[in-house]
């Protein structure tokens, strides 16, 4: 008995793959924008110290950069199955837990870890801006924005850039989790068509083949971008 | 309206989820030593720029590294079977943990690579000519010269390496392995609730990891870590 490979199949699970791209590209860009955003808001809350709101994300970040994406995607599912009969019950809704969108909750879960990461990202690109700078920029009389604006931001850049480069293909990665909560996407897309033939192999090796391509591109995306605004001094902002 | 959450069942799931923990640390642990062993090798290939041994480990750690752990148990636990058995040899009857294992050393070998091939490309250049000048031979310079700076170098993102694993660790379940995560099925089978055995492994993978994050805390203070990169990975 030889080794069999249906590289025939292989291919046409590529393509099949191919088609399921907007969907891992939906699991990944909508929490990394998303993460960025509010990453940023608590960022800036814990580096100007705001009363109680610090405390509580503080606690928020460092709790759920300890729990595995795995658990909190299943128990953000396991909620919203379990408490939305009753909830729309409430509201009003003609809607019952079968009618939820699984793609919208993986969304959201991918959404609330991107944002704890990023946060952390943007506390260390803001933290590593000379706080001097801060300084002369109130000096000046800038306001608080001002200052983030267009002093902090552009000096932070640098650093955030990478930083940011690799949570994206950890969100790329992660994306694939969102097949265990019986969301239809790469990898779930491409075994379907598996299902007949037994053939999952191929499938799972088409699927990885696409993940490989897309992290390769940010990768080189990433390092374009870092040429731009200057990583390691290169561009003479630092 | 219906509880969504027990708290007696969330406290009874604790000593249940605890009693598998082992499996979990097994798999840590052999994933991370033999991880290094692979991990090291490979940098060396790369470091050393040994032709075609090179280019492939390369293309190793790139493809490794651009998939996510849960694609490769199974093209592991689906395709070394099929390789194998195309040399005759019959590994159907392997236990599962071998195929999780086999896949998280790979995983593991592949970022411990990097972390190794820039932990010694870390050290400065100088620093190897000046221990061949006082006469040292090749292995003299590195074990007593490149590695110890190289270890304070590779400290930080050593322990997020880790950190990712242990939390990476909680996927072995779907090929079928009972640890921490896998016992939560057994559980609910019985219960017919799971979120409370779920938010359960929650805090335990959080006190792991805190507990793990902190001895990295202090090595890197006892080595006197300073290249610090907290937050690369994951």
């Amino acid at each position: 008995m030889g080794f069999q490979f249906d590289v025939g199949f292989f291919v046409y699970e590529i393509g099949i793959g191919i088609k399921y791209i907007p969907i891992v590209l939906l699991l990944s860009v909508v929490p990394l924008i998303l993460g960025l955003l509010f990453g940023s808001g608590i960022a800036i809350i814990r580096l100007f110290k705001v009363r109680v709101l610090a405390q509580i994300f503080t606690v928020i970040v460092v709790f759920l950069r300890g729990v595995p994406l795995l658990l909190q995607l299943t128990i953000l599912y396991l909620m919203v199955t379990l408490s939305f009969d009753s909830f729309a019950k409430t509201v009003g809704l003609a809607m019952t837990a079968k009618d939820i969108s699984y793609t919208l909750v993986a969304v959201v879960g991918l959404s609330i870890n991107a944002t704890v990461y990023l946060s952390e990202v943007v506390r260390t690109a803001l933290q590593s801006v000379n706080s001097g700078q801060y300084e002369a920029a109130y000096s000046v009389g800038m306001t608080s924005w001002q200052m983030l604006k267009r002093i902090v931001f552009p000096q932070a850049m640098p650093v955030a850039i990478p930083l940011i480069g690799s949570n994206f293909i950890e969100l790329i990665k992660g994306s694939a989790i969102a097949s265990l909560i019986s969301v239809v996407e790469l990898i779930n897309g491409t075994l379907f068509e598996a299902n007949g033939n037994y053939k999952f192999l191929e499938a799972y090796l088409a699927a990885a083949v696409i993940y490989w391509t897309l992290c390769i591109m940010i990768e080189r995306m990433v390092a374009f971008l870092e040429i731009k605004v200057g990583v390691d001094g290169k561009g003479g902002i630092v | 309206m219906e509880n969504i959450f027990l708290f007696s069942l969330f406290m009874d799931s604790f000593p249940k989820l605890l009693s598998r923990l082992h499996i979990t640390l097994y798999i840590v642990v052999i994933a991370l030593f033999f991880g290094m062993v692979l991990g090291t090798y490979i940098a060396v290939v790369r470091l050393q720029k040994i032709p075609i041994l090179s280019q492939l480990a390369t293309l190793y750690v790139s493809f490794v590294r651009g998939i996510p752990i849960l694609v490769l148990l199974y093209i592991v636990y689906i395709g070394l079977p099929l390789v194998v058995g195309a040399f005759g040899v019959n590994i159907n009857r392997w236990d599962t943990m071998i195929f999780v294992m086999i896949a998280y050393i790979i995983n593991t070998s592949a970022f411990l690579s990097e972390i190794v091939r820039s932990a010694v490309a870390g050290v400065d250049r100088g620093q190897t000519e000046a221990a061949y000048s006082v006469g040292m031979t090749g292995w003299q310079t590195f074990s007593r010269i490149i590695a110890p700076q190289a270890i304070q170098i590779a400290m930080p993102a050593l322990g997020n390496t880790i950190v990712s694993l242990l939390k990476d660790t909680s996927l072995a379940y779907t090929l079928g392995v009972i640890d921490l995560v896998g016992v939560i099925k057994a559980i609910s089978s019985n219960t017919y609730r799971s979120l409370e055995a779920y938010a359960a492994a929650a805090i335990i993978f959080f006190v792991l990891s805190s507990i793990l994050e902190q001895v990295f805390i202090w090595g890197e203070r006892k080595l006197g870590s300073t290249n610090k990169i907290t937050i690369s990975g994951r």
